[in-house]
């Protein structure tokens, strides 16, 4: 979809390349006019998609949908910057849609109201790249099943507290350049001759290489065999003190369980781990942990933490309380850390430039790891 | 039982409504930075900036709009933090923060102290002042994909300077003038060029073939022999570049003649040089007039990305030959130029002259977008990667208020996954080195010097200041009845007087002559200072992954990105392949910078150990 748009307007204007230079200088020519091409639905503009956007419009895409049905709350002003203090009551995404057209006028920001749930089928297939912020587990799936048949890039990410995740699916054939060195031969014949050497040849020219990655869709991803006695071992000798969350959502609890049992590496049982916990709590209460109630809230999340750690037979140390009170609500800098990286990932995946992230990224603020993993069918 | 506001415990947040913090520097971090501060819950930042708005800015800077381009940064960055919370106190100044104004009870007003700076010059000038103030301070950098975020406490972890950073990249003399292999060697020859014949003549800065060049000589009696008889030759040495093209009026056609035909006709008569090499292949004006290609149509894409053929940068030598001649002519007798990588002709002569050195030696010619890269060593940034930085700085400023100083880390970002997938790694703070002249209790350095040679002002100039990076520094003798040797006050130094003279001291530098009196300091080099390995990079750190420091600073001065000097990027950050990469866009040295006069408390101490024997 991308290549049709793409260059029926080849040339970049003189305003352009003056506002983009110093990213042009980073990623050329090309890149940059995949991206003034390209035509990217954000879904959610809480903390997240608020960062997930400026980083988008200041890119340089061709169009950005602000998608969200919420409603500006108080908590809204402090999550994100997009949003002005006097906008409470107002549509969300409505309410962001001047500050983020102001930060930069050559991209078409447009703001709708609407309930991604209630969007027909065709209304994704207007865009050449899908974000999806603060959604239900089914509805990601859903949205990703029809965006992959369409060769729509899939983008999904939440945070959480001090901690936060993205997942991307490309499509099964994404392809994109790499920008390798050029190799320089030695001359053939190394004796001098009556003939001089050659000039050296400039060191700093580089070539493009073409590549090709597959990556399997979000489905897939959640679907992993944890029956065996492999996975148990690997859970075992897992350290203890490498958690990540990955996501509040409900109906990921499935998910994670079935993630905890296969032989993982460190991310993968750090990320999901705690996410049990939150997720059977989302899905008791109808809610996320809410900092309001943090007393009972953290109360049943360690009640929750007992029961799911009983019920895998581990040990209730596995899950300190420190983590109970890292949970809550969006905190503005593991927005910017997440909505940098999958900015960056919508960037790279549109502009069909440099290996993308594959399939996952978590992040966990209080340690300061941000790891990229990949989970799906070998 | 822990109370939450928001995410952060009740504690926390209390104490962010009341700290106060320093931004320091309002661009591509700064910007961020402040968002993610005031969105945290931070109610009173003072940000200080000394450059004003620039249209490549914008796609980063989010603070800033269009319409904001040539105002002052800091101010048109608060204004547009007052809005994502009108309640908070946000203090701006368009200053530079090495200021003395900002002193050390200036930084001490704060709890924390954050950069956000591109260049080496004032993050060694913070460094050193949150030290003198025992401030911790956040560190970052970013260069592209790449970033890095740390924390300096004194007493507790390294500070900016316990690691010797790189200095910037230069090349020898015979290498700009005699045998270029590389495009930026071209460059840099341009740009001296542009200084020969516009702005202030350097003698580093020589464009002529040097016929001392050690290479071109089959013996070695005949370099010294060559060096001797070119200083009597006529025209190379005795008038100088300026006066010759003045003479001919800046003529253009004469001046090309004479840069791209006589001079590599000389050259060629140095053969030596091109025994292994490829000969360079002089251009003469006349024939690439006579042999001009058609008029071509402009081709799609960036007019600036267009290599243009040999005979196009001759109309540009030519043009912008002309320009810059009327631009001399307009700002009077005895005046001078700055080249600047924004000023249209300075950057088309550049272009032009580079270019056409490059074809003369085989090389394949640039565009002027990348020779602009090259010659204003500009680094490409963008937005994601400053809000990753920002974002991990808020972080560590979080765990430095919880008072969990133990927790902080380096963070560094990568472009792709290390071995153990991680794109965020974060490392164990490492301890203060116990060297370092900066933040060790005794900071101590030896330096070798000849007393006979070396007067007390070159000592004060040229070692305390450009070296060690003093503003104002006092010394004193260590002889038991306080002597003043050097005072900050004016007026007060006898700057011409030899060291070796001042007969109380005699005896003491006598003993320290007699030390080194086995190893002489190399002829014309005027001191030396004993230890240090300033162009090695640290070595590897704890952590698995390998850390260099790379560019802290393309340039050394702390001149606003927007000002003459050309822009000055930098990432104080670490990634082996990258390293290379970003060298290559380092072009000349520049002298290192004054930090502030804090620092002296702890210099007359270190001083003080250069006399004792």
């Amino acid at each position: 979809m991308i290549d049709m748009i793409e260059k029926e307007d080849p040339v970049i204007s003189e305003e352009e390349a003056a506002q983009y230079d110093r990213q042009i200088r980073l990623w050329g020519l090309d890149a940059q006019k995949r991206l003034r091409g390209s035509r990217v639905l954000l879904a959610g503009v809480g903390g997240l998609g608020a960062e997930v956007a400026k980083n988008l419009i200041l890119a340089g895409v061709k169009g950005l949908t602000l998608l969200d049905h919420e409603q500006v709350s108080e908590d809204s002003c402090r999550a994100q910057f997009l949003v002005p203090v006097t906008a409470q009551g107002q549509n969300r995404a409505q309410a962001s849609l001047e500050r983020a057209q102001n930060l930069n006028p050559m991209v078409e920001v447009h703001a709708d109201p609407g309930r991604i749930e209630d969007k027909p089928d065709d209304f994704f297939l207007q865009f050449d790249a899908v974000c999806l912020t603060g959604c239900s587990r089914d509805l990601m799936v859903r949205v990703d099943q029809l965006c992959s048949k369409h060769n729509i890039k899939v983008f999904c990410g939440d945070v959480h507290g001090y901690y936060g995740y993205m997942f991307c699916n490309l499509g099964p054939e994404h392809n994109y350049v790499e920008e390798k060195p050029k190799v320089v031969k030695p001359p053939a014949d190394s004796n001098d001759g009556p003939e001089a050497k050659k000039a050296k040849i400039d060191p700093n020219e580089t070539t493009m290489v073409k590549k090709t990655t597959s990556f399997c869709t979000l489905k897939e991803a959640l679907e992993v065999d944890w029956t065996s006695e492999k996975a148990k071992a690997g859970l075992k000798r897992t350290p203890v003190d490498y958690f990540l969350l990955h996501a509040s959502q409900l109906s990921f609890l499935s998910f994670c369980l079935f993630l905890l049992f296969p032989a993982l590496p460190l991310s993968f049982y750090s990320v999901f781990y705690p996410s049990t916990v939150l997720l059977k709590f989302h899905t008791d209460k109808g809610r996320d942990p809410d900092p309001k109630s943090f007393p009972e809230d953290s109360q049943l999340l360690r009640q929750i933490r007992d029961d799911v750690l009983e019920a895998l037979a581990l040990s209730a140390d596995l899950l300190n309380d420190d983590f109970i009170s890292y949970c809550f609500s969006e905190m503005s800098p593991v927005c910017a850390v997440v909505g940098g990286v999958l900015g960056q990932e919508v960037v790279k995946a549109l502009s069909q430039r440099d290996p993308p992230h594959r399939n996952f990224f978590f992040f966990d603020a209080r340690k300061g790891n941000g790891v990229v993993d990949y989970f799906g069918p070998n | 039982m822990v109370q939450l506001v928001g995410s952060l415990r009740r504690e926390l947040a209390e104490s962010l409504s009341t700290c106060k913090v320093l931004v320091v520097g309002a661009g591509g971090i700064g910007c961020e930075l402040l968002k993610n501060l005031v969105l945290t819950g931070f109610k009173n930042i003072e940000v200080i900036d000394l450059d004003t708005i620039d249209v490549s800015n914008l796609n980063r800077q989010f603070l800033f709009q269009k319409k904001h381009v040539g105002k002052s940064k800091a101010q048109v960055a608060k204004e547009s933090a007052l809005q994502f919370c009108p309640s908070a106190n946000i203090t701006a100044y368009h200053d530079s923060i090495m200021n003395p104004d900002y002193n050390v009870e200036f930084f001490r007003k704060f709890m924390l102290v954050m950069n956000a700076l591109d260049n080496r010059a004032a993050r060694n000038h913070v460094n050193r002042m949150c030290l003198a103030a025992d401030i911790p301070l956040i560190e970052s950098g970013t260069a592209g994909y790449l970033g890095q975020v740390t924390v300096i406490k004194k007493g507790m972890t390294e500070c900016y300077e316990c690691q010797p950073k790189p200095t910037q990249k230069t090349f020898p003399g015979c290498t700009i003038r005699n045998t270029p292999s590389e495009p930026i060697h071209c460059i840099v020859w341009a740009k001296y060029l542009f200084n020969q014949l516009f702005g202030e003549e350097d003698a580093d800065q020589e464009v002529s073939p040097d016929t001392a060049d050690p290479e071109a000589a089959w013996n070695p009696e005949d370099t010294a022999a060559r060096a001797t008889a070119s200083e009597k030759d006529g025209d190379i040495k005795r008038v100088s570049t300026k006066e010759w093209a003045r003479s001919t009026g800046y003529d253009s056609v004469k001046l090309f003649n004479k840069l791209f035909k006589d001079d590599i006709m000389y050259l060629l008569t140095m053969d030596k040089l091109w025994k292994k090499r490829k000969a360079p292949i002089p251009l003469d004006w006349q024939q690439l007039e006579n042999m001009r290609p058609q008029e071509e149509s402009p081709a799609s894409g960036l007019k600036d990305q267009q290599v243009l053929g040999v005979w196009g940068y001759c109309q540009l030598f030519q043009h912008s030959v002309e320009t810059l001649r009327l631009q001399l002519q307009e700002k009077g007798e005895g005046s001078e130029l700055v080249w600047d990588k924004d000023d249209p002709p300075a950057m088309d002569f550049v272009t032009a002259a580079a270019n056409l050195r490059m074809h003369i030696f085989s090389m394949n010619m640039k565009s002027r977008f990348d020779v602009k890269s090259m010659a204003g060593n500009i680094i490409p940034a963008i937005a994601t990667t400053n809000a990753v930085i920002a974002g991990l700085i808020v972080l560590e400023g979080l765990k430095i208020l919880s008072g969990e100083l133990e927790s902080c880390r380096t963070i560094f970002l990568n472009k792709c996954p290390n071995l153990r997938k991680k794109l965020l790694v974060p490392c164990i703070l490492d301890p203060p080195s116990a060297n370092c002249y900066v933040c060790a209790s005794k900071p101590e350095v030896t330096v070798k010097l000849n007393v006979q040679k070396t007067t007390v002002l070159s000592l004060q100039d040229r070692i305390l200041k450009e070296r060690f990076g003093m503003v104002a520094p006092d010394v004193q003798i260590e002889d038991g009845k306080g002597t003043i040797l050097i005072s900050s006050e004016e007026g007060e130094t006898e700057g011409k007087v030899l060291l070796g003279f001042l007969s109380i001291l005699q005896g003491i530098f006598l003993q320290e002559q007699e030390k080194h009196s086995d190893e002489e300091l190399e002829r014309d080099v005027e001191f030396e200072v004993v230890g240090e390995a300033p162009d090695k990079a640290p070595p590897p750190q704890n952590n698995q992954e390998e850390v260099n420091s790379i560019t802290n600073g393309n340039k050394d001065s702390a001149q606003p990105s927007t000002s003459s000097k050309g822009e000055h990027h930098c990432s104080f950050c670490v990634h082996k392949q990258k390293h290379e990469e970003l060298l290559g866009s380092i072009v000349e040295k520049v002298p290192t910078p004054l930090a502030s006069g804090a620092i002296v408390a702890s210099v007359k101490h270190s001083l003080q150990t250069f006399f004792v024997a």
